[in-house]
């Protein structure tokens, strides 16, 4: 996978480009945001991450002109502007997803895998399935091994979430974005509460657990133990 | 709030105009008509003292015969100037004159007694009102001299209808000029108040219209123009400091869990007691970054700087929204938290600030709301406005730091984990909304009051 990473604070990219390389990218920097547009522009990028304060060039207006030259790359915005106005204007110019610095590295991967593999189309499917978990999306029902699970709205909304990144690491910031459509992060150790709910009604008195918690980062939901 | 026409300064002024104006043409013509009045009053008693002079000295002169003779003379005038004779005897008997009977009931006390006299004119009869004066002469026989004063009275009528029409024309005018520049005033001021509350409601970039009638009120707009271009340029210069006071602060910040990170990230891995120690540190980056967020957010709403973009957000649905993510921590806790809420209780805001605010009261309670406690959140619509309240029946504040929670920056309770920011942060985003945060006692306990304008 090629990345392109734009960003001005140099020790900050040496550190993100040693840990993405660690993590099998292939990645080329940039140091300001001319050079990343041009970069951008000349090769062909599965993912461009663009600080969100760059000198030459601003990052939401290189996001602007990459989408008015009809690139649809995905792009993650690393901001040090955490407002929640910022986050919007973000969004609105083109990206993909938004970071508010510092983040955990293991966030920041979590949302490359997750833009990477957001596979246009699969929005589309009407029924999940994972190893012998069923979720009919039309129907609102559940299922594992054919016996009917008893959950509710918000559980369930929790479940497609889950069972949309099956194999991928889901953040609790991602949750709580995602699921509860809130962006800022609560003191309290709530995700891990309701992922321990999900986790009894789905996983409970079953030899293969689906939900699985990765130390430190969050969760993932699949088929091998 | 509309401007209601009839309730403003200008209409107010327009009515005292209208009523000065009244008077004054009241007084001007009233005393023309008055001072015209008895102009001709005075002529008309004139010409009758001459009158009874002259007959007087006829009297003198030559008797009762002479002034028969000569009343009998001038009656024929009665048709041009409408002259009124009689001569009587001591017991009102006529002696000559052309009136038929003594029209007083005795000798009238007053000096010019007036009274109607009939005649016949050619086709019709009529009745003309008559001024006289009588005297009595040295051998008793009575003199009544008196003029018709039909003209004057029909004069003085018309005298009296023109000035009161024009008092009523002149009110009229007044007040029709009066409506007309307090409407005028009514709807450049209501111009001025529309724009300033769109202004208010978020539309930074809107300016005040100039009407280009160079007047006082296109001085005043352009003033307040120039006020508003100077906030929106002290907004964007602060907006500029906070943008780079957030970057300096939170670059380090990356850096330190960009090497923290990749500390944890090395091959081989490093000894287990290390490890414990690195996320022991990447926790208080966290709690660091926490805080320094919170701040950040209070100093931008406390800053003045209007909401940007609100949207309608329901403030009862994101509390039950909110209530619902939280039970489960309560239940862990041994809490009970549960919420209560009308229909559409909707305030223009900004969903995830005030999701923020709700965030950090439901937390407060989490953290001093002993197990076996209950916390509630109620959002209810009021007339103008959504309250919010949570209440606990925890420990709750001291009446005396309670007083404080308005204030920015005041934290309450323990410091250990600074929690006292979440409260100033909440009343800071009440703040940005229009909306005021007050702590009560919810006896025993504390009942956190939101009031956010709808």
């Amino acid at each position: 996978m090629h990345v392109l990473l734009i960003e001005d604070d140099t020790e900050a990219a040496s550190l993100l480009l040693r840990g993405l390389h660690a993590s099998g990218y292939t990645v080329e920097h940039a140091a300001d945001g001319r050079e990343g547009l041009d970069k951008a522009l000349q090769l062909p990028f599965d993912l461009i991450i663009t600080d969100r304060m760059l000198p030459q060039l601003d990052g939401l207006t290189l996001i602007e002109r990459l989408r008015a030259r009809g690139s649809a790359t995905p792009v993650l915005v690393l901001s040090a502007l955490g407002s929640v106005d910022d986050r919007i204007r973000g969004l609105k110019a083109g990206g993909d997803d938004y970071l508010t610095k510092p983040f955990a590295f293991a966030e920041l991967l979590a949302r490359i895998e997750a833009l990477l593999r957001r596979a246009p189309g699969a929005a589309q499917s009407t029924r999940l399935k994972v190893e012998d978990l069923e979720f009919d999306l039309l129907e609102r029902r559940v299922t594992r091994g054919g016996r009917e699970l008893d959950l509710t709205a918000r559980e369930m909304k929790l479940l497609e979430f889950l069972m949309r990144r099956a194999g991928q690491l889901v953040t609790r910031t991602m949750l709580l974005e995602g699921v509860w459509d809130l962006h800022f992060d609560p003191q309290s150790n709530l995700i891990d509460v309701h992922i321990s709910r999900l986790r009894q009604a789905i996983d409970r008195g079953s030899d293969h657990p689906l939900i699985h918690t990765v130390r430190g980062s969050g969760y993932v939901l699949r088929s091998d133990s | 709030m509309r401007l209601e026409l009839f309730n403003t300064t200008a209409s107010r002024l327009s009515v005292v105009y209208t009523l000065l104006v009244t008077l004054a043409v009241g007084i001007t013509l009233g005393s023309a008509y008055l001072l015209t009045e008895s102009l001709i009053t005075d002529e008309v008693d004139l010409i009758i003292d001459t009158e009874l002079k002259s007959l007087e000295d006829k009297f003198a002169r030559s008797g009762v015969p002479g002034v028969t003779d000569e009343i009998n003379l001038r009656i024929d005038s009665w048709g041009r100037i409408g002259a009124v004779y009689m001569l009587t005897d001591a017991n009102f008997e006529r002696i000559s004159g052309n009136v038929a009977h003594w029209p007083f009931d005795g000798m009238p006390s007053e000096a010019w007694p007036e009274f109607d006299i009939a005649t016949i004119e050619p086709g019709r009869r009529a009745v003309h009102p008559v001024r006289a004066a009588v005297r009595t002469l040295p051998d008793g026989d009575l003199l009544l001299v008196g003029t018709d004063i039909s003209q004057g009275r029909r004069f003085a009528e018309k005298f009296r209808f023109a000035t009161l029409a024009g008092i009523g024309l002149s009110t009229l005018v007044a007040a029709i000029a009066g409506f007309w520049f307090s409407y005028r005033l009514a709807r450049r001021v209501g111009e001025v108040t529309r724009t300033c509350q769109r202004i208010l409601a978020g539309e930074s970039g809107r300016r005040l219209p100039l009407a280009g009638a160079n007047d006082e009120f296109d001085a005043l707009a352009a003033s307040v123009n120039r006020v508003l271009e100077r906030l929106e340029e002290q907004a964007g210069t602060l907006r500029a400091t906070f943008d780079s006071t957030a970057h300096d602060l939170r670059a380090p910040l990356q850096r330190l869990r960009g090497r923290l990170d990749a500390l944890l990230l090395r091959s081989p891995p490093l000894e287990a007691a290390a490890h414990e120690s690195i996320e022991a540190a990447l926790r208080e980056v966290d709690h660091l970054q926490r805080t320094l967020a919170t701040l950040l957010q209070i100093a931008l709403a406390e800053s003045g700087t209007a909401l940007a973009a609100p949207a309608a957000v329901d403030v009862g649905e994101l509390a039950a929204e909110l209530v619902e993510l939280f039970e489960p921590v309560a239940a862990a806790q041994g809490l009970t938290l549960d919420c209560r809420h009308e229909q559409a209780a909707i305030v223009q805001g900004n969903r995830q600030l005030l999701a923020q605010l709700l965030t950090n009261l439901i937390e407060n309670g989490l953290k001093y709301v002993p197990a076996g406690g209950r916390i509630e959140v109620a959002v209810r619509r009021l007339a103008d406005r959504v309250s919010l309240v949570v209440s606990d029946n925890g420990p709750g504040i001291a009446a005396a730091d309670r007083s404080r929670a308005g204030q920015p920056f005041v934290r309450f309770g323990s410091a250990g984990e600074g929690s006292g920011l979440g409260l100033s942060l909440a009343a800071a985003i009440a703040r940005l909304h229009r909306g005021r945060l007050a702590l009560e006692s919810n006896e025993p306990g504390l009942k956190v009051v939101v009031e956010l304008p709808s």
